[in-house]
């Protein structure tokens, strides 16, 4: 395979001019979709497809190893942590139509135009007759990665020494940044103190409110739990939520408070088929409500 | 086909990029854009390693991955800690400071 | 292919490799620094929150000591080489210039640090309790009140030293951009740490991580196309390969092109200064005192050796457009200085004007505009940093008061307070018996030997303009009344008053005594290798 390689070493073999009109405008196509997607979720998405096919084009151009890294470190982290981000920022932040400055889109194109002609015409004056060397010998036998080592451990020690300060800063920054200590003074009280603070008699009172349902027979939160009496207990009843309303429950009443008449003889099962239908109705109030 | 086609696909891909930075309003996807600039600078590093013959510029692509790297964790938690307090990551949203 | 890869045999045992050699002695300070920052970020993790701040403190400042004895040493030892050895495999030059550069930071860092840690004008310092706390809820308005504040500051200022001291040192482009991200990283945090006027600070800090990315990005694909030029990034390399190869110059001079955008953008240049009047304002004013003073020392520390080193061979090519960057800077700051109406936007508009005079420095590539630059870089530093010194002195209830406005009648308050910053501001516009006066004078010296006449004219009309918003200021300070419910001048205490004079004293030593600090600007060039 070496030997085909260095046959080509002037020109591209076809393979790789395939797989580049092939990638290149898929790139091309994931920058264009990035900057033209309102919705923010899909410009990163759009983003992974030309961070891929990038890494596709290492592995062709004889930089395996990195088109692995590209692929881990960008794609597999970095969006990953771009759009982590976007849906804690919420995923609907899409951008407005309005320009803030006028004519700023259109001075922006002719600039980017603008760059775009002088980089291009810069570097395809200059290497249209450069002989291509090709890095075969470096990447001989799979050595690739061996060498890029090498090379990081000898000729660029120094500069990845340096990074890691750059990554204990990003720690620290993080950190600093994002890390909320709660249980200080003046922040959220942990749950002993807070125990504590209501057996103070710093609260209205010593224990949580009732939750609905409470000695009641169904679990919707539209059901007001019932006292001992039978009666619906006031503190569970919801703000913002319509409670079932009581006639519903004169059943399940009566059975807390003990006043509902002895099965009869005849039946089998006495109030199953009551706490059913009482049971449907409340889901229909709380879909009601929603 | 030389490997200059590479070169110019980069130049595009940070042209556009450029742009995206001066166009879009989401500080994120203005990020984003800024991403995309590393990137081809990645490809043309990559190339150009290639056209030399030497490693070099393969190992310096792996320094900008790096850097990169430590950038976005710093960037994105400056934009979450403003997000937060403003509940907006629109640049335009940014406006106390104006002379 | 892959099936190649991993049948292939395995490599051969390389031969051993040998571990680049290392002139410790010349980087101890950088590896002092560094060391340092991190031992900070293990007293973060390991003491009590009590504790962290008076333990940050001291070994910052020991750290800064040490890092001066480091060099004072390394500077006396007879075997030291005059021109600069260059270690570490090729990546850092540590040269007459580069040791200047170091001095100067540590010494500007050791100002600074003190107004960082001071916690005596606003009671708890001028950073953040707890950086998480949203603006605006009870939370917040608590940690104003209490007396906390986040020390990670400290490692992150030291971890900027480091990252601006190699970035002047740097013998090649990769270094210089790794170090570029080093310095600015912790910049981008420190910017959104500010205890009061929260919004401002993160608002601040955003602009300048999306603007300060943007512009890296610049820088490296300048980088990438220097490299395709010369094949490699060392500044020597490409100094040679600008003599003959076969590729065309269009790589060059693009690559220039992007690299320089990068490079003005963190010295706050001319038309690439955008950031810098929000950024000074929204900071809180210690980090804005440093970011004023060192980051603009180690960007034209880098720019000198990029341009001098690398590519001195090609300055007919690309002196022209420096020059019209260096008179845009200078414009801009100088008209737009006049309509602010903010003390710190004022002096951030200042520095625009000043980075265009040492831009002229930078581009008369002499050893005269060397040595000028130096200097004046060090007698700028020192100025920023008591002006900003005296800035956070005076406040009203709601912290800071830089309202022009609010400074009217100073005087009347605190002849004190007025007089320092007086002579702080006759020093910015360069009036005779300060520092910058000489620094001007060296510089422009220096520019009219390497025939820019024109342009030294320019500059001479542009420090007259910006003396007229200095005067203002000084006009206001001394012939308006104070309005009754104006701020109030806090009485500093002791670690911004050793800044505040450390800034005052050596602006009027250098501009009495300059020689001193001349012929040590002046005691070598880069090493070029």
């Amino acid at each position: 395979m070496s030997a085909v390689l260095a046959a080509a070493a002037a020109e591209v073999s076809t393979g790789e001019a395939i797989a580049f009109w092939v990638l290149g405008p898929v790139a091309l196509a994931g920058a264009l979709g990035m900057i033209f997607a309102r919705n923010a979720v899909h410009s990163a998405l759009w983003l992974v497809l030309t961070m891929l096919s990038l890494g596709v084009m290492y592995m062709v151009q004889q930089a395996p190893f990195l088109g692995f890294v590209q692929i881990i470190v960008y794609t597999g982290a970095v969006m990953m942590l771009f759009l982590f981000v976007l849906m804690l920022v919420g995923r609907d932040s899409s951008d407005s139509v309005v320009e803030v400055l006028r004519g700023q889109r259109l001075w922006a194109t002719v600039l980017g135009i603008g760059i775009a002609g002088l980089i291009v015409g810069a570097v395809s004056r200059s290497l249209t007759d450069v002989p291509v060397e090709n890095l075969q010998q470096q990447n001989a036998g799979g050595a690739n990665v061996n060498n890029l080592g090498k090379s990081i451990f000898t000729e660029y020690l120094f500069p990845f020494e340096l990074t890691s300060a750059l990554l204990i800063t990003a720690a620290m920054g993080a950190m600093v940044l994002g890390y909320l200590n709660r249980h200080e003074k003046g922040m959220k009280r942990t749950q002993k103190e807070l125990v504590e603070a209501r057996f103070r008699g710093e609260y209205e009172r010593p224990s949580p409110l009732p939750g609905p349902g409470v000695f009641a027979t169904a679990n919707s939160v539209a059901t007001p739990a019932l006292l001992p009496d039978g009666s619906v207990a006031p503190e569970s009843l919801s703000r913002l939520i319509d409670s079932t309303a009581s006639e519903t429950f004169s059943d399940e009443i009566k059975s807390v408070a003990g006043t509902e008449p002895g099965p009869d003889a005849h039946a089998l099962t006495p109030s199953t088929k009551d706490t059913s239908t009482t049971d449907t109705k409340n889901t229909e109030d709380t879909e009601e409500t929603r | 086909m030389t490997p200059t086609y590479y070169l110019l696909l980069s130049a595009l891909l940070f042209s556009i990029g450029a742009v995206g930075v001066l166009v879009r309003r989401n500080a994120i996807v203005v990020f984003m854009c800024i991403e995309l600039m590393l990137n081809a600078v990645n490809l043309t590093l990559v190339t150009f390693s290639r056209i030399n013959g030497k490693l070099d510029g393969q190992v310096m692509a792996f320094f900008v991955m790096v850097v990169a790297a430590a950038e976005v964790v710093v960037g994105l938690a400056i934009i979450m800690s403003i997000f937060r307090t403003r509940r907006s990551a629109s640049v335009d949203d940014s406006n106390l400071l104006k002379y | 292919m892959l099936a190649t890869v991993l049948t292939a045999q395995p490599v051969p045992p390389a031969d051993k490799l040998s571990a680049p050699a290392i002139d410790y002695g010349a980087i101890m300070p950088v590896l002092i620094v560094l060391g340092a920052a991190c031992v900070g970020v293990l007293v973060e993790a390991f003491l009590p929150k009590h504790q962290r701040w008076p333990v940050q403190v001291v070994l910052s400042l020991a750290t800064l000591a040490g890092a001066g004895i480091a060099m004072a040493v390394y500077l006396g030892d007879e075997s030291t080489p005059k021109n600069g050895v260059i270690t570490l495999a090729g990546t850092l030059a540590v040269d007459r210039p580069a040791l200047f550069l170091w001095g100067t930071l540590l010494v500007l860092t050791l100002g600074a640090l003190l107004l960082i840690a001071d916690r005596s004008v606003e009671p708890g310092g001028a950073f953040v309790a707890e950086a998480a706390i949203r603006p605006g809820t009870i939370q917040d308005r608590a940690q104003v009140a209490g007396t906390g504040m986040q020390t990670e500051v400290f490692p992150l200022t030291l971890f900027a030293l480091g990252g601006m001291m190699v970035f002047t040192s740097a013998n090649d482009l990769l270094t210089m951009f790794i170090a570029l991200e080093v310095l600015s990283l912790p910049l981008y945090l420190m910017c959104g740490l500010a205890r009061r006027r929260r919004l401002l600070s993160q608002e601040a800090a955003v602009k300048y991580f999306l603007l300060g990315a943007f512009a890296s990005a610049f820088f490296l694909y300048g980088l990438a196309l220097l490299y395709g030029y010369a094949g490699s990034v060392k500044l020597a390399d490409i100094s040679n390969a600008a003599a003959g190869t076969d590729r065309s110059d269009a790589l060059l001079f693009g690559g220039l092109g992007l690299l320089v955008v990068g490079l003005l953008f963190k010295a706050s240049v001319g038309p690439f200064h955008t950031w810098t009047p929000d950024v000074y304002q929204g900071a809180p004013t210690p980090i804005t005192a440093f970011m004023a003073a060192c980051t603009k020392v180690a960007a034209f520390g880098g720019m000198l050796r990029v341009l001098q080193v690398g590519f001195e061979s090609t300055s007919w090519e690309w002196r022209g457009v420096l020059w019209g960057v260096a008179i845009v800077s200078m414009v801009i700051g100088a008209v737009l200085g006049l309509t602010q109406t903010d003390v710190k936007r004022m002096i951030a508009y200042s520095s625009i004007a000043h980075a265009g005079f040492l831009l002229i420095g930078s581009i008369a590539l002499t050893d005269q505009g060397l040595s000028g630059t130096l200097f004046y870089l060090l007698t700028y530093g020192f100025t920023t940093l008591a002006a900003f010194g005296v800035i956070s002195l005076v406040r009203n209830a709601d912290g800071e008061a830089t309202h022009l406005s609010q400074w009217a009648g100073l005087a009347k308050r605190s002849p004190v307070t007025a007089a320092v910053f007086t002579f702080i501001l006759l020093a910015l516009a360069g009036i005779p018996l300060t520092s910058g006066f000489v620094g001007k004078f060296v510089i422009f010296s220096a520019a009219l030997q390497d025939g820019m006449a024109p342009l030294v004219v320019i500059a001479l009309i542009a420090s007259a303009v910006a003396a007229f918003f200095y005067l203002r200021v000084i006009v206001l300070m001394y012939f308006s009344e104070p309005a009754a419910d104006g701020p109030s001048v806090t009485v500093p205490g002791a670690f911004t008053t050793a800044s505040i004079t450390l800034g005052v004293i050596a602006t009027l030593v250098l501009g009495v005594l300059p020689a001193f600090a001349l012929d040590w600007a002046g005691s070598g060039t880069f090493a070029f290798q």
